[in-house]
């Protein structure tokens, strides 16, 4: 009987984990105000193995193919809502960008170097750092349905240090793998064709998909199936390759907004099917980590994310101004770029098939992305709130 | 609170006042942006007056006091040209238009300021609703009765002014049918409509005004939202019907239009104003409403049917001698090519036609704001 009951348990285990992450984010939302992928997230990391759940780790399985569909789907949204026009008209919010990554990378490695981290994990911890996870955003940004100059740089910056990152962390792994063989160069070369490759081909999808919706017409005036599938495929082909399917859907929507060959309406999140996906993703990511690693992390991780958040809102507010905002605001930007973990998760998990387990080797990581799970998005709340972006509630 | 005195001004001068969107360049959606725009328009001097709206995702610009056409466009072109700047450094882009074509109004943010909290608080979704974009158009009057008079006497060109200006074809997502569909959204409203039939401003004043005042139901001018209402703080009638243009060249075009049909009203040549032109006059309205130039209008005096477009070409031949003591020809020339060639509505309707969608359409109504410097 209890083999049997077990056995069920297995079968129904990440279906039963998703309706249970749901029932979280929608209490959470309603009672503590707290953002429903925080609930999500929690609700995976307590239900795993790790912590005596019955969710088997996911890493490598079908659940983690899902979980990069999910993500790339979001990437695409936020690359599909992103105006390059608007750094040509604004060259200081570039600059804004470059420098609040590149400080956040050099302070999460001063830390690292400070706390006697060896050299290979604590540039690779420094330059996942430099990234805002673009899932959290999003998605914060949607359900407050907020806008205004926090929200919309947010999503710009979120962008920016996505792409700078991995550039980032494919060199450092580059670097890392295969510094041993001898080859450093040809490590980065690999690297840079890695980036670039994956780029193109989500921009080649930016082109022919948006061509093919034009030749047909009125037949697809509402383009959101459109789109997920040809991410989905997108996503399936990149993973086939060992490119970066991350990086193609965020290239794949960037072209698809900036080409405007249609003018279409792509529904928010991409309607049901993505909202479903979004609790997958996070319930996903929280199964990935173990208490007792984040447990021993926890003093590195305190001060990560302390030295990141810093040099964040630092960099924010100093271009403030220039950039045409108030100081405020642009302090309230850096603060909401806080969120970290769906993209570095994903993007150590894509590493696993270099033989290389970072997400258990870089110390600190699991409890950076723990704190940063449930903090990271309400952080982003609060900064949409005190920015007065958000509708108020009396008026919901 | 008793009705301002009428504080006369000199006759046939001129302002306008723009309610403009805020718009999303990405998704084309309105983008609650006013606070971030004024804030960054606020460190250098404006070309004119900024000011918030009901809603984060409204701006609204006035101009100066004119008299002639040239330097009225030369500041509205000025005020477009410094928020197109703010804009572009927000990534928030401006257009006009009536009516936003697909937002949904139980998405806007009320701006947070006392009396638009309060106004929301009594209208409920009505005030949300009002989330469409006017075109405003004040002319100065030397006394209050010949404010009055004017503001009857213009009675039957009323309509000339929805349809010139109609630019709102599409609401919440779907093609109307009516050339302005904003003016429905006003209607909603308890005190809109025409004035009532009073010539005299005692008579305004206490016959009606303190009557309605002591009703409770208002306490100033502000909370009539007629077609045309009288100003007397700034001695002035205010014409109220035009949608927001989708450039300001035609905005500065209808207000020199009704410049010179004041001229020529008060020569008072015409029969003067009665209360039985009113009997006609929501069914006029509604045509220009609903059919924009091809709309009918039945004449007040003599009860015959007229097409609008033939109406407003007459008038504007009517006009001539008096456009050319005003300087403002060019204005009513563009006016003349407006109602032969179509409305901002038909052009919005061309778009929709050929991109296929209704993005596009606010795609279309961006690019005419910006581009429109002739």
């Amino acid at each position: 009987m209890t083999e049997m009951l077990t056995a069920v348990l297995a079968q129904i285990a990440w279906p039963l984990a998703l309706a249970l992450a749901w029932l979280a984010g929608e209490f959470g939302h309603r009672w503590l105000a707290l953002p429903r992928i925080s609930s999500y997230g929690l609700a995976g990391f307590a239900l795993a193995a790790s912590q005596g759940g019955f969710l088997p780790d996911p890493a490598g399985g079908p659940v983690a193919l899902l979980a990069d569909v999910a993500f790339a789907l979001i990437l695409f949204e936020l690359g599909y809502r992103i105006n390059l026009g608007w750094l040509r008209a604004n060259p200081w919010l570039l600059i804004t960008g470059i420098a609040e990554a590149y400080l956040a990378f050099y302070a999460v490695f001063v830390v690292t170097q400070a706390l006697a981290m060896p050299l290979l994990p604590a540039l690779l911890l420094s330059s996942i750092a430099m990234a805002t996870s673009p899932a959290a955003v999003v998605r914060v940004v949607n359900e407050e349905r907020s806008s205004g100059q926090v929200s919309e740089r947010t999503l710009h910056l979120s962008a920016f240090n996505c792409v700078l990152s991995l550039v980032a962390f494919k060199a450092v792994v580059g670097y890392g793998v295969l510094s041993s063989a001898g080859s450093v160069l040809q490590a980065l070369w690999s690297s840079l064709v890695v980036v670039l490759a994956s780029a193109a081909l989500g921009a080649l999808f930016g082109v022919l998909v948006p061509a093919l919706l034009r030749l047909l017409g009125g037949l697809a005036r509402n383009a959101t199936v459109v789109f997920a599938l040809a991410v989905l495929l997108l996503t399936a082909l990149t993973d086939a390759v060992k490119l970066s399917p991350l990086l193609a859907a965020l290239a794949f929507g960037l072209a698809a907004r900036q080409r405007r060959v249609v003018l279409s309406q792509v529904q928010r999140n991409f309607g049901a099917l993505g909202d479903l996906l979004t609790v997958l993703l996070f319930v996903f990511i929280g199964a990935m980590l173990d208490w007792r690693q984040a447990l021993a992390g926890l003093t590195l991780a305190g001060a990560v994310v302390a030295a990141r958040l810093a040099a964040k809102t630092l960099a924010c507010a100093l271009f403030a101004r220039l950039s045409g905002v108030s100081w405020r605001k642009g302090a309230l930007t850096g603060l909401a770029l806080t969120p970290l973990s769906a993209f570095a998760i994903l993007l150590l998990e894509q590493t696993r098939h270099l033989g290389l387990a970072l997400l258990d080797d870089v110390a600190g990581v699991m409890a950076v992305v723990l704190l940063l799970e449930l903090l990271g998005p309400l952080l982003t709340r609060w900064a949409l709130v005190w920015a007065g972006e958000t509708r108020r509630r009396e008026e919901a | 609170m008793p009705l301002a005195p009428f504080k006369p001004a000199t006759a046939l001068t001129m302002g306008v006042e723009l309610e403009l969107q805020l718009v999303n360049p990405s998704d084309f959606d309105l983008s609650a942006s006013a606070s971030d725009m004024l804030h960054l328009l606020g460190r250098d001097r404006f070309p004119g007056d900024v000011k918030p709206e009901m809603t984060e995702s409204m701006i609204e610009i006035a101009s100066d006091v004119h008299t002639r056409h040239a330097p009225l466009l030369a500041q509205l072109e000025a005020m477009r040209d410094a928020l197109l700047a703010a804009g572009d450094r927000l990534n928030v882009a401006l257009c006009g238009g009536g009516t936003h074509p697909f937002q949904r109004w139980f998405h806007q943010r009320i701006f947070a300021q006392p009396r638009f909290r309060e106004l929301s608080g009594l209208y409920g979704y009505l005030a949300k609703q009002f989330t469409v974009f006017g075109q405003h158009v004040h002319i100065g009057c030397a006394a209050a009765d010949e404010a009055l008079y004017l503001l009857h006497a213009l009675n039957r060109y009323l309509p000339h002014f929805i349809a010139l200006s109609a630019s709102s074809p599409f609401f919440q997502g779907v093609d109307t049918l009516f050339d302005s569909a904003r003016l429905n959204s006003v209607f909603a409203f308890p005190l809109s409509g025409r004035a009532p039939f009073l010539l005299r401003w005692e008579e305004f004043e206490q016959d009606y005004f303190a009557k309605m005042e002591k009703t409770g139901v208002v306490t100033s001018m502000k909370d009539f939202y007629w077609d045309i209402r009288p100003k007397p703080e700034y001695g002035t009638i205010e014409l109220r019907v035009c949608d927001t243009p989708l450039g300001v060249g035609r905005a500065a075009a209808l207000a020199c239009y009704l410049q010179a049909l004041c001229r020529t009203l008060l020569e008072r040549a015409e029969p003067a104003p009665a209360e039985d032109d009113y009997l006609v006059y929501n069914y006029n309205r509604f045509q220009a409403c609903r059919f924009g130039l091809d709309g009918a209008l039945v004449h007040p005096k003599s009860n015959e049917t007229l097409s609008l477009r033939e109406d407003i070409l007459a008038t504007l031949e009517r006009l001539a001698p008096h456009a050319a003591a005003l300087d403002s020809g060019a204005a009513l020339e563009e006016l003349r090519q407006v109602a032969s060639a179509g409305n901002d509505a038909s052009h919005l309707r061309r778009q929709h036609a050929e991109t296929g969608s209704i993005e596009g359409v606010v795609d279309a109504a961006v690019r005419r704001f910006r581009e429109e410097s002739a």
